[in-house]
């Protein structure tokens, strides 16, 4: 999906109970490793399976940036470049590991008017097979029209 | 674990609530275009007012912004490559007083990320040059969960620029805890 041009939604179409589209990503060694390293983080299991698996881990594991930055990505293709994401809060679940897909599904819970703004918050859940490794909320906020 | 050694622990831990958890830290580098761009190819993040220019100069921004989500990763330490393994991770020598040795010490050697919160108060463009200060902002008591007892430990970073304008907010829970009590009743 492109960054959403035609496709977002004006703020004033955007309602509590909306769905975001779903969107799955393949999870694979290179994503969790090209993630942690663009996020500067070095620690091994975010890219030595070994390291991850002497830690009680089931393989390596994605790091919490990256998870934050697909969440922030999940919500912006949906709602366009004109978005501004103003939080983003997760409880930490299932870790994201090579080979299983993280299916990320979000719904409106609030919409609100501030100033020039309408301020949308957003539940979201990223999952795999092993569980959920995501959930929470994120604000965003739109140029009202 | 014998009551005696619970109220030990927990007292010694009390002494860190509201301290620092770390000195302030200072970004290698100001907000940055190839840093983005690493990250928006790594994540595949195709929005527009990251990298586009002519598109963001006509955007609510008024030019390229970095996406949000990346602004802890501004302030990572630079690792040290050599030894990371044999030091648990972490990127340099911990040489701070924290919390963390106690609970390790005591057995309490796993760790979990349990919670994030971030909260940008504004998007950062290149040139922002971030500083970060970190506070412990509670302990819980010992608590059993499905991987056994241990404790919540809970910070909260706030990010400012050079100019001491605050420009965003992470809370970061974890769960340390003693391997040996998984399955443990409470």
């Amino acid at each position: 999906m492109t960054s959403g041009q035609p496709d977002s939604p004006r703020s004033t179409e955007i309602a509590v109970g909306d769905e975001l589209p779903r969107f799955e990503l393949p999870v694979t060694s290179t994503v969790i490793v090209a993630g942690a390293i663009a996020s500067r983080d070095f620690m091994p299991a975010h890219h030595d399976a070994e390291f991850a698996k002497a830690q009680g881990a089931p393989d390596m594991f994605m790091n919490i940036l990256t998870t934050n930055g697909y969440v922030a990505r999940f919500i912006t293709d949906w709602a366009g470049p004109e978005a501004m994401v103003r939080s983003i809060a997760i409880r930490l679940g299932a870790p994201a590991i090579p080979g299983q897909p993280l299916r990320f599904t979000g719904q409106v819970t609030r919409t609100s008017v501030e100033g020039d703004e309408c301020v949308i918050e957003v539940a979201v859940r990223a999952a795999n097979d092993l569980g959920d490794h995501a959930t929470g909320s994120v604000v965003v906020s739109l140029p009202l029209g | 674990m014998e009551d005696g050694e619970v109220d030990e622990i927990r007292a010694r831990l009390e002494a860190f609530i509201g301290k620092p958890m770390g000195p302030p830290a200072v970004a290698p580098d100001p907000v940055n275009t190839p840093m983005i761009r690493h990250w928006v190819d790594a994540l595949d993040d195709r929005n527009p007012v990251y990298l586009d220019e002519e598109f963001a100069a006509t955007s609510r921004f008024g030019g390229i912004v970095a996406p949000p989500a990346m602004l802890q990763a501004w302030t990572m330490p630079r690792p040290v490559i050599e030894g990371i393994a044999e030091r648990g991770g972490a990127p340099g020598e911990i040489d701070f007083d924290n919390p963390i040795p106690i609970l390790d010490e005591a057995g309490y050697v796993g760790i979990l990320a349990t919670n994030s919160e971030l909260e940008f108060v504004r998007y950062l463009r290149p040139g922002d040059h971030l500083q970060l200060s970190t506070l412990v902002e509670s302990i819980s008591n010992l608590k059993t969960t499905s991987l056994g007892k241990g404790y919540f430990l809970t910070w909260v970073t706030t990010y400012t620029t050079g100019g001491g304008e605050v420009v965003g907010r992470q809370l970061f829970r974890i769960f340390k805890f003693d391997p040996t009590t998984i399955g443990a009743a409470s």
